[in-house]
């Protein structure tokens, strides 16, 4: 129990110790709006504590979201949202240095994590995946999932590769098929119960719906067959319902 | 008739004449004489990615309270939305049980609870806290909810976890959070099964990469 904690604190030293030198990577900017509000914190509800006039030279320091850290020449550090560095100018003075998420930004965006919960066989289902979109319209994508039933607990991992052939919509259907592992463990208090190790094949259609440009909502149908020996497969249909996001 | 080749044959021959005397059409009259500038788009890393342990009490429906100590990993989507993953584990006992019940519920008087879960989180009230007249630090406070699964004496148990937290940023790189948690799960340990409600209260210090 105590050696976890130890474990991950030491972890944490040594990439606090890896974190480069932040000041190096700032740039300056030359405030081209009237002005520019630097809140105390990095979201819209922390207060304006500061105003940059035009023409004055900022230096961004660091990003937290969409918001920047931003140092004025008096020495004032504060944040700024990305829509209101927009107008900025760099030093070679060019401008549009920041500009909000576009159809670009959105479609370079290939990795994306995601949390489900559903039934698998009128059993209560969870399941994290990660998706890589390596072309336009396909996919590959790692699914780790646990089936907590009254008389077993099911764990089960699968590759998927997944089509997706409407990517354009904001309401996208999509297919997939793939194989894994499932491994089924019969509750200790059951007698003679035998645990499950076999593989699994899926297929799976969906439904995903682009709510943001940082967040899908994504619904599916999966027929699961567990290959447990050469002889005999078991077939579960399991539904789940997610959400996931853009990293 | 014999006229209509020599005309083509006339036409395609000043047309091969223009082709050679014309520059081609993609290429510019006049070449400006600037030196290319060179932009370069800045791009700041973020550090929106969380480490974080933490450390606080666990009371485990019907067996009292003990400490628990976990990991977490979280990453802010949005300044308003994070998620995150827990880890923690702690150390159950069934004492009191054993002060009637010679013998107890376990079969040794303390049992291993582990717990895992995926989270979303959402800042409600981002606001600042002052020490003494010259410095505020940020401050959020965030409901938390998501799903998971809890380990305890043999028995894997899906884990609804709901709550509240607040975290104070001390700097772009480390904050301290309090967080508050109901894990609500099933257990049949008692001979019946039961919802039970698992409270849970942690300090926790959260280092940002």
């Amino acid at each position: 129990m105590r050696r976890l904690p130890w474990a991950a604190f030491a972890l944490l030293l040594a990439l606090l110790l890896a974190r480069p030198v932040a000041a190096q990577d700032s740039e300056r900017l030359l405030v081209a709006d009237p002005y520019l509000e630097l809140h105390t914190g990095p979201g819209r509800g922390y207060p304006v504590f500061h105003v940059a006039e035009r023409h004055e030279w900022v230096t961004v320091e660091g990003r937290r979201t969409d918001w920047y850290k931003v140092r004025t020449q008096n020495d004032k550090v504060g944040w700024v949202p990305r829509a209101q560095l927009e107008k900025t100018l760099t030093e070679a003075g060019s401008g549009k240095t920041f500009r909000d998420t576009v159809v670009d930004d959105y479609l370079a965006r290939k990795v994306e994590f995601g949390v489900g919960w559903g039934q698998f066989k009128a059993e209560p289902m969870l399941k994290l995946w990660t998706h890589w979109r390596f072309a336009e319209g396909l996919g590959a994508e790692v699914t780790v999932g646990q089936v907590q039933g009254t008389f077993s607990g099911t764990d089960f991992w699968h590759l998927n590769l997944v089509a997706e052939p409407w990517a354009d919509r904001r309401l996208s259907p999509y297919l997939a098929v793939g194989l894994g592992k499932f491994k089924n463990i019969p509750n200790a208090s059951l007698v003679q119960a035998i645990p499950t190790d076999a593989n699994l094949g899926n297929g799976s259609v969906g439904l995903r719906w682009y709510i943001s440009d940082r967040f899908v909502a994504r619904a599916d149908w999966t027929l699961y067959t567990a290959f447990v020996s050469d002889t005999r497969s078991l077939e579960y249909r399991a539904w789940t319902l997610g959400l996931s996001f853009f990293f | 008739m014999p006229r209509r080749p020599l005309a083509a044959l006339l036409l395609a021959a000043t047309a091969a004449a223009q082709a050679q005397t014309s520059p081609p059409a993609n290429e510019p009259v006049v070449v400006p004489q600037i030196d290319r500038r060179d932009v370069k788009r800045p791009k700041f890393p973020s550090n929106d990615f969380e480490l974080g342990l933490f450390t606080g009490i666990y009371a485990t429906q019907n067996f009292g309270s003990s400490s628990v100590s976990g990991v977490r990993l979280g990453y802010h989507i949005t300044e308003d939305v994070f998620v995150e993953g827990a880890y923690g584990q702690s150390k159950v006992s069934d004492e009191a049980f054993r002060q009637v019940l010679p013998g107890g519920v376990f079969v040794n008087q303390t049992e291993k609870l582990t717990y895992y879960n995926v989270s979303f989180g959402y800042n409600v009230m981002p606001g600042e806290v002052f020490f003494g007249r010259n410095v505020a630090k940020a401050s959020a406070f965030y409901f938390i909810g998501g799903v998971g699964s809890t380990k305890f004496v043999d028995q894997k148990k899906q884990t609804i976890n709901i709550g509240f937290g607040t975290r104070l940023i001390f700097a772009d790189w480390f904050a301290m959070q309090v967080d508050v948690r109901d894990h609500m799960f099933s257990l049949d340990l008692l001979g019946k099964k039961q919802n039970t409600n698992n409270l849970e209260v942690t300090l926790g210090a959260t280092f940002y990469f």
